[in-house]
């Protein structure tokens, strides 16, 4: 059984943005959702500086605080690790959207349920990559197997030690980072 | 938790189901094929699951890269893209404006009909009507003024063959691209040095130094790819730039330069590498001319000197300079684009020569790692089955190629700019503006629109109401970029050239016409009917005729490698010389400098004054020129991460009172704009970046529609003595917090 995850090397995040509208294409976002949040940072004085770009998405946790509050069992963790959300389920709640520590929930206007990064996973399981993975002019994503340590994506999380984010929180993200 | 863990199934996107049901149902375009079923959201679901996804191969339209790209249409809709692998231009890459641009299909605001100005107002006409009217006019203008009077402008794209030769048929010499605001000083250096525009080779290089360049922002998706590459095989990416650009996030150093002295750099940097005998001795010897002009001339310009001017350490420039030359002939000086040397400033033209002599010293000419002259397929000829015209006979009214004027300026792009002051004066009566919008990307625009406005007519070929669209006497409606079929394109050269097409994916929506099919219809029209007798299958055939491949083969690829692979080494260069011309006899003879030699830039920035400030621009990755600020995908990340301010040095603003998020008042000599600043310390003191792209003032672009400012709003109207740029960075602002 494979844990799918991610590699993100956000040293090589411009902050594009394609990502983002990628995404919204493949699912048919509207205009003001998205599953693609980036966030930028500045460091040091002029001339001694350096920026980052640092894209959020859902964490797709092991230990995932969405999942514990939701009050009707729409939110789901498969085997393989991808959380999703069952919109049948899903009553519109909110309370996860305000558990998930990385803000990658957002509530859907026109159907009045939570939707997030669902990892592509119908294109994942014709074999196929993510949309913000393959459209990436710099590569800052790797998608693949967390459970395969010949995989590139495990490679790549030991060869820079790459972490998840606020590990302090326990929610054990399928997303590990590499920054700067 | 367990609860929650269930079987792996396959889930459904239901956004593909439910969400494309309403909207189908809500835009009324169900009714025919769901008949009894309408609303029916069961049965609905299950004939829209069945129905199969279309992939088309087409090229891109949202910016004039023309990636290649593959549209998924389900149920004759849209419903995203992908990259085309092979394209040598984006390697299977899609950027935002890319999937962004794709809505614009489905944007309300599009023209649906030919529209004609009836005093303030547009009414409805026949495409008939139409082409009717507007070449009664156009011969009437022609019969009074002659063919000098008439003029064409457009966006370059493959279609721009046909557009020539209906300004060849009717004698007019008057086409025009808008390179004099982009990129025809860096064209006009490198022509003079080296004989024409090269690549560079990216992929292999061991050193990159990026002048001004940003390929992440001004997006170029191969380059991008190729440096990154780079470095991870080991190179080393230098930026210099006065704004810390989204380049230089991906570089190793970034070197702040004052903006305008870039010049000063390179001349340094030659001196360094001729002091220290840092270059390829064989290579000048055997491939240049010039050299003891050269070594006599920069024996001026030594690092301590050019410390003073660019504000970068003379020991910075004396290492970049040793690190580079060790890589030589696998390191490269970018070729450079629009920022720094395209079209900014007075010694533009002067700076793009010394990048390309500094380059010719690395001996990197046509070598592998560093600048190539690429592979570009060679079109097949519509003569002599479809005779061409006869090439004018008058000169171009706005000097290009004509010597006292602007002798070093590139005839095939014109000076853009010049079409409003050549209107003032009487000189241009009638024209047609195709895929371009020079009333907001022109600098100056009230002097631009009092020249547009001037014009007996005006023809506008766009898919919205720009603001130039919305000023002209007749607007013709392009269909949009899906569809229609466009001219067999060659702008994917590479190691390999490449033949690609756009192609229709879905059925227009509106009665529009694609732009090949309008340019035909006008000739017809206007008498030239003779020059014309293809329609664009038949001449797209012809046009493939030297590869051996066929029209059906190229529209199921998309992309084609046709010809044979990029070799290694120099051939006879296009020169007067047949090589490198570090001197340049043809500009001494033209009464230009031979030789780059510093030059200030036309103004400078009042240093004693603490609101003075240079003002520079540049792109972000989610917007071409003005053409996509109206669409709503991309216009809500500009509004979301609050991307329109105005970039301010923190130190600067500190001193003047501002802060972070405050809005500020902006004026130079010609005009004024208020917008908020984002206070940063990845600016150089000295100059304050506007993002270009917003500043939209065409009501009928309801999105876009006062969102930020244009630095075309600042600029006055330059035109380089040389090559007849705009010299669009040359603009001093003072900025007040408001």
């Amino acid at each position: 059984m494979p844990r799918y995850g991610m590699f993100i090397d956000a040293t090589k995040c411009v902050g594009c943005h394609a990502c983002r509208v990628a995404c919204q294409n493949q699912n048919e976002l509207p205009v003001k959702e998205n599953f693609n949040r980036i966030e930028e940072r500045e460091y040091g004085r002029f001339p001694d500086f350096n920026r980052e770009f640092l894209p959020v998405q859902c964490q797709h946790c092991d230990n995932p605080p969405c999942l514990k509050v939701c009050p009707t069992g729409a939110t789901y963790k498969r085997k393989d690790g991808v959380v999703l959300v069952d919109e049948k389920k899903c009553v519109g709640c909110k309370y996860c959207m305000v558990a998930c520590p990385y803000s990658v929930r957002v509530i859907s206007e026109e159907h009045g349920i939570v939707e997030k990064c669902r990892l592509c996973i119908e294109m994942v399981e014709k074999g196929e990559q993510p949309a913000c993975v393959t459209t990436c002019m710099t590569r800052v994503r790797t998608f693949g197997d967390l459970s395969d340590p010949a995989s590139e994506v495990s490679k790549k999380i030991g060869k820079y030690r790459a972490k998840t984010l606020r590990a302090d929180l326990n929610t054990k993200p399928s997303l590990y980072y590499r920054k700067a | 938790m367990d609860r929650a863990l269930v079987d792996m199934k396959s889930p459904v996107n239901f956004r593909m189901t439910r969400r494309g049901f309403l909207k189908m149902a809500g835009a009324g375009l169900t009714a025919a094929t769901l008949g009894n079923t309408l609303l029916d959201f069961a049965t609905w679901e299950k004939e829209v699951q069945a129905a199969p996804i279309e992939m088309i191969p087409t090229q891109c339209n949202g910016c004039g890269n023309r990636c290649g790209i593959f549209a998924y249409v389900k149920n004759e809709r849209i419903w995203k893209i992908e990259g085309n692998p092979e394209a040598n231009g984006n390697l299977g890459l899609i950027c935002p404006k890319g999937h962004g641009y794709v809505h614009e299909l489905y944007n309300p605001q599009r023209l649906k009909g030919p529209l004609k100005r009836v005093g303030n107002q547009f009414e409805p006409i026949s495409w008939e009507q139409a082409y009717q009217e507007i070449s009664q006019k156009i011969n009437m203008i022609l019969l009074e003024n002659g063919p000098q009077s008439l003029f064409w402008v457009n966006y370059p794209q493959s279609n721009n063959l046909y557009a020539l030769r209906l300004m060849h048929a009717l004698g007019c010499p008057n086409y025009f691209t808008h390179g004099s605001t982009c990129y025809t000083a860096r064209n006009a250096g490198w022509r003079m040095t080296v004989g024409e525009l090269p690549s560079n080779d990216l992929g292999n290089a061991r050193y990159i130094l990026i002048i001004g360049r940003n390929p992440a922002g001004g997006i170029d998706l191969a380059e991008v790819k190729k440096i990154v590459e780079a470095k991870e095989k080991g190179a080393k990416v230098v930026v210099v730039d006065p704004r810390h650009s989204e380049t230089a996030i991906l570089a190793d150093e970034w070197l702040p330069i004052k903006p305008g002295t870039d010049l000063a750099l390179l001349l340094s940097m030659i001196h360094v590498m001729i002091r220290e005998e840092l270059y390829d001795k064989e290579f000048v010897k055997e491939k240049t001319v010039g050299f003891q002009e050269l070594e006599d001339e920069t024996v001026y310009y030594p690092p301590e000197w050019a410390e003073k001017i660019c504000e970068i350490p003379a020991s910075t420039i004396v290492r970049i300079t040793r690190e580079i030359a060790q890589t030589k002939p696998k390191g490269l000086l970018h070729r450079g684009y629009h920022g720094a040397f395209g079209s900014q400033y007075l010694n533009s033209f002067q700076t793009a020569r010394a990048l390309a002599i500094a380059n010719s010293l690395l001996g990197n000419i046509n070598r592998e790692g560093g600048i190539y002259f690429p592979k570009s397929a060679k079109l097949g000829e519509l003569q002599p089955k479809h005779p061409a015209p006869d090439l004018p006979t008058i000169p171009k009214g706005d000097g290009t190629g004509t010597l006292g004027r602007y002798p070093v300026g590139s005839y095939g792009d014109g000076i853009t700019h010049a079409i409003p002051e050549l209107a003032l004066r009487g000189e241009l009566k009638a024209g047609f503006v195709y895929h371009n919008n020079p009333l907001r990307t022109n600098p100056n625009p009230k002097r631009v629109i009092a020249g547009y406005k001037k014009l007996d007519l005006l023809v506008v070929i766009d898919t919205v109401l720009s603001e130039t669209a919305s000023i002209a006497h007749y607007v013709l409606p392009e269909s949009f970029y899906l569809e229609r079929t466009e001219a067999i394109d060659t702008k994917h050269s590479g190691k390999r050239a490449q033949v690609s097409i756009q192609q229709q994916v879905v059925k227009p929506l509106y009665n529009t016409r694609p732009g090949t099919q309008i340019i035909i219809e006008l000739a017809k029209h206007l008498g030239v009917e003779k020059y014309f007798k293809f329609n664009i299958e038949e001449a797209n055939r012809i046009r493939l005729e030297p590869f051996g491949v066929t029209l059906e083969e190229l529209k199921k690829k998309g992309f084609l490698f046709v010809g044979e692979e990029w070799k290694e080494g120099l051939p006879q260069l296009g020169t007067p010389s047949g090589k490198v011309e570090i001197y340049s006899k043809a500009l001494e003879d033209m009464g230009f400098s031979p030789l780059p030699r510093w030059e200030e830039p036309l103004v400078s920035p009042d240093s004693k004054d603490p609101h003075s400030f240079r003002l520079l621009h540049g792109k972000q990755a989610i917007h071409t020129h003005a053409m996509t600020a109206n669409q709503p995908y991309l216009m809500e990340i500009s509004r979301y991460y609050d991307m329109v301010r105005l970039w301010l040095n923190s130190e600067r603003g500190r001193r003047l009172g501002i802060k972070d998020g405050d809005e500020v008042e902006v004026e130079s000599n010609i005009g004024k704009g208020r917008i908020r600043v984002r206070l940063t310390d990845g600016i150089h003191p000295s100059a304050v970046w506007l993002p270009s792209g917003y500043g939209i003032y065409s009501r009928n672009l309801k999105h876009a529609f006062g969102v930020g400012l244009s630095y075309n709003d600042f600029v006055p109207t330059l035109f380089d003595p040389t090559v007849g740029h705009a010299m669009t960075s040359e603009v001093i602002v003072k900025v007040r917090k408001a």
